[in-house]
């Protein structure tokens, strides 16, 4: 059970509405950009198979934006909602629009609310990657995040690996998705245990670790 | 083939009661209540037998059971009291029946030969009622027949001086009946019975034994109310022993969806549903279960059992089956053609009101609407009109809808640039509606393009919407619903008041508090716990009783699941509410019962679960699932709407008038 269960690392992509979270998961899987994506209803999920450090592993990735719709928060009843699909996350990407502040601004709120639903076992040290999409946009004119902002967020949460990303281009689209696959690897294995009232944010937020970024 | 055979059963409650009303004592081998004087003898005779539709003591129905014999030919027939017997029945229980005598006239077994029964299965606990559960040559099982004053054995006794019986080597409280050299009952038996039946033809006939000595054996009947849950336990927990039989993994519910779905078939469409099932256990008794996992958790998967026939195949879905949609599994009634315009016309009075409204959903339930005629008949159920208007109402309601329209437009159109500066909501809601209709349906020519003007109108009304309905907003999905309906009304103020209709019902859906579609996730696990029980079990121990994973389903109305024009066939199929208002729920459970062998026997996880279903989307057969549904939601019948809560989507909310819907309830087979 334990060897199959490190046979397969779930990744959980959070991000706001329309920075692009379905169309970099196409782009790394099927290797296509489509205007046509469809806004996700419920969640998508993706699998691909990867090879990391000479390993088999599928690497299984999922969108859930419902959560936008859906603020959990002082909702007991629902809590096992999130939970029933953070369940083993091994990996958490969070994505935002370098074209929209706001999706900036938010990656906090998602940060947060994977810790409080997912329940990591060291939520200090669960590996989370951060990408800046849609780059290419008006020749990166319309950007209004800056390189050097967003790279300051990530430090200040404990070194986040973070990359810069263009689904419709497929720039640097599979480099990120190696450094997920890589740092999804390292989680322990003990996720699956589940202590909803240990999470501290405070804790968590000013956190010294040298977690381990992908210096890919 | 009974037919002019079986004029002395009357399967009429009334005649039945008025019988029950002059015999008075008979526990059993009354011989004289034939009614036809020519050749029918009453052989056996048994009072207090009961079929448990529900886990509800209110909605038991008791009966009589008898055996029959016609000249050369014996018959089965289970009778209920009627209603009004059945709720202060002769147990001297005083019920509050819930059971209608429709309900009871659906469960009757008209005489049925004894050599179309199979076999039937015997269940004596030390504790609590015996029953029998009687499965027929053509792979249907009646429900459980729970005998109040004991004597199973005796009924066995009885049977065997009228029919050939050998007991199953395999189980020693199956009995099977009749001749297994025809290829039919032996394919049937050979895989309800893996193994063989050794016993020699002919062996083993018994004497009748005294009809009164296991009597003892069975519960006081008085105390049967209160006790019946806690033995009904005890006899579940000595079942688990026996947790190899693949029989286990299958619940009484299942049984008793047969039976109905017999009656349906015989009755409505001639179509026999073979599927063959049976049990051990009393799953029904929903009080008991907890979060322990029943022995039923490994299902058999029918391509291992040792089946022997194609025959056999028909009767049990397999994954191929499941998946192709064989036409043989489809039960629910042929879907007809769509509602023409020269069809409609006759409907509807010179003035133009629909003469009959249920007629009217009935025949759209069942074929749909042609595409030109939609616009004009969607606007009816949904609500936007009302079925009594006349045309010269509606074109005056249109006339002023329209003017409201543009009202509540002008309030967010004159919002300026300045303003919404100040006004983070508002931004934010229009940065959510513009981002969603340009990825709505973009590939259906009516929305391609750039600048596509009625994308524009996508956002204009869902904006007005969220002005319309300030409390609610806009969520995503909304999108998803409104596209459609613009496509069909090619109006933006009929399109905003049809898609006002539609979210009177579907809004719960977007609420914050998530209420409606928890309840509707809810009670779809309740449906299949009802109508699929291993499945249902399945899904609790592999922990995805949540069903979150046919949440866009429920949520959008499976407007991701099919092509566009489907989704306008099946969305004003569900809109008639003919069967149910909850029919999106009986879709979900087709859909999911088509793929249930696929599901339990890969094991899938909740993720791989998740997956598998996103990907059915543009792999359904519409018109098999309709089908299916129809056949479930009839089947479920009243137990199918108790489990679904009042107030659950797409029902309006409790505290407004029913109004236009208020008839339906009664309407919900």
């Amino acid at each position: 059970m334990a060897s199959r269960r490190r046979m397969l690392l779930k990744v959980i992509i959070l991000g706001d509405s329309g920075v692009g979270k379905t169309s970099l998961m196409n782009q790394y899987v099927n290797k296509k950009f489509s205007n046509q994506y469809k806004a996700t209803i419920g969640a998508d999920f993706l699998t691909k198979e990867i090879q990391v450090e000479d390993r088999l592993f599928t690497l299984q990735m999922l969108i859930l934006p419902f959560l936008q719709i859906w603020d959990t928060a002082g909702q007991e009843r629902f809590q096992s909602l999130g939970v029933a699909f953070y369940r083993g996350a091994d990996c958490c990407v969070l994505v935002y629009d370098v074209n929209v502040v706001k999706s900036f601004d938010n990656l906090n709120n998602w940060r947060e609310e994977f810790l409080i639903q997912a329940s990591p076992s060291d939520p200090e040290n669960f590996p989370f990657v951060v990408l800046g999409n849609k780059i290419d946009v008006d020749g990166g004119n319309s950007r209004v995040v800056s390189e050097k902002k967003a790279k300051a967020w990530c430090a200040s949460k404990g070194n986040i690996p973070y990359f810069e990303t263009s689904a419709k281009e497929g720039i640097n689209v599979e480099a990120a998705f190696e450094c997920i696959a890589k740092n999804a690897l390292k989680n322990e294995p003990e996720e699956e245990i589940y202590l909803p009232d240990t999470v501290d944010m405070a804790g968590s937020s000013r956190l010294q670790s040298s977690s381990s970024g992908c210096e890919c | 083939m009974h037919e002019t055979e079986q004029h002395d059963l009357s399967d009429d409650a009334d005649y039945a009661a008025s019988q029950h009303q002059e015999s008075t004592s008979n526990l059993s081998c009354d011989s004289g209540q034939a009614t036809d004087p020519t050749e029918s003898e009453v052989v056996y005779s048994k009072e207090n037998v009961a079929i448990h539709p529900s886990q509800y003591a209110s909605e038991r129905i008791s009966g009589r059971l008898r055996i029959v014999k016609q000249g050369s030919s014996s018959f089965l027939s289970w009778i209920p009291y009627k209603a009004a017997s059945n709720a202060a029945d002769s147990l001297g229980r005083s019920l509050n029946s819930s059971v209608s005598d429709k309900d009871i006239n659906l469960y009757t077994i008209k005489a049925v030969s004894l050599s179309d029964i199979c076999s039937i299965r015997r269940h004596i606990p030390t504790l609590g009622w015996q029953y029998i559960i009687v499965v027929l040559s053509s792979g249907l099982a009646y429900p459980p027949l729970f005998f109040y004053n004991g004597g199973v054995r005796e009924f066995l006794a009885t049977l065997r001086h009228h029919v050939f019986i050998v007991r199953s080597a395999d189980d020693t409280n199956v009995f099977l009946l009749n001749d297994f050299q025809d290829p039919l009952q032996k394919s049937l038996s050979s895989l309800e019975l893996p193994g063989v039946i050794p016993v020699a033809k002919g062996a083993s006939l018994h004497n009748s034994s005294d009809p009164g000595s296991s009597i003892v054996d069975s519960v006081r009947v008085n105390s049967v109310t209160s006790s019946g849950t806690s033995s009904v336990s005890g006899y579940r927990g000595r079942l688990k022993q026996k947790s190899h039989d693949p029989a286990h993994d299958l619940s009484i519910q299942v049984l008793e969806k047969f039976s109905l779905v017999t009656k349906f078939a015989r009755e409505a469409t001639s179509q026999i549903i073979r599927e063959f099932q049976d049990t051990h256990e009393l799953l029904y008794e929903k009080k008991q279960k907890n979060s322990a996992a029943l022995p039923s958790v490994t299902i058999s998967q029918p391509d291992v059992k040792p089946n022997g026939t194609q025959r056999k195949e028909d009767l049990v879905e397999t994954p191929d089956m499941l998946e192709f949609d064989k036409p043989s599994l489809v039960w629910g009634k042929q879907r007809q053609p769509p509602l023409t315009h020269e069809e409609w016309e006759t409907l509807v009075d010179s003035e133009g009101r629909v003469m009959d409204s249920k007629d009217l959903r009935k025949r759209i339930f069942y074929g749909g609407v042609e595409h030109n005629l939609r616009k004009e008949v969607w606007k009816f159920l949904l609500g936007f009109y009302e079925y009594d208007s006349t045309y010269a109402e509606r074109e005056y309601l249109e006339s002023m809808r329209k003017s409201e329209y543009e009202t509540i437009k002008s309030q967010w159109k004159s919002i300026s640039e300045v303003q919404a500066k100040r006004f983070t909501k508002f931004r934010e809601r229009r940065g959510l509606i513009e981002k969603d209709v340009v990825r709505t349906d973009r590939s259906i020519p009516y929305y391609e393009g750039d600048d596509n003007l009625h994308v524009t109108a996508l956002h204009d009304i869902l904006l007005t919407y969220s002005f319309y309905n300030f409390d609610l907003g806009y969520c995503q999905g909304m999108s998803d619903l409104l596209s459609p309906i613009l496509f069909v009304m090619r109006d933006e103020s009929e399109a905003f008041w049809s898609f006002v209709a539609l979210m009177e019902r579907l809004g719960p859906n977007f609420n914050r508090d998530q209420n409606g579609m928890h309840s509707q996730l809810f009670a779809l696990s309740k449906l299949v716990e009802l109508l699929d029980h291993p499945l249902h079990n399945y899904f609790r121990q592999a922990d995805c009783l949540n069903y979150f994973f046919c949440f866009r389903w429920i949520l959008i109305q499976f407007k991701r699941e099919f092509e566009y024009d489907k989704v306008m066939h099946l969305w004003e199929v569900l809109w008639t509410h003919y069967l149910s208002e909850h029919f999106h729920l009986y879709i979900c459970v087709a859909v999911l019962k088509r793929h249930r062998m696929k599901i339990m026997g890969e094991q899938m996880d909740f993720d791989t679960l998740l997956k598998f279903i996103n990907e059915l989307s543009g792999e359904i057969n519409l018109d098999a699932v309709l089908r299916d549904a129809e056949a479930l939601c009839v089947c479920a019948g009243e137990s199918g709407a108790a489990c679904i809560p009042p107030g659950t989507p797409p029902s309006l909310p409790l505290d407004l008038d029913a109004g236009l819907y208020a008839q339906q309830d009664d309407e919900v087979l």
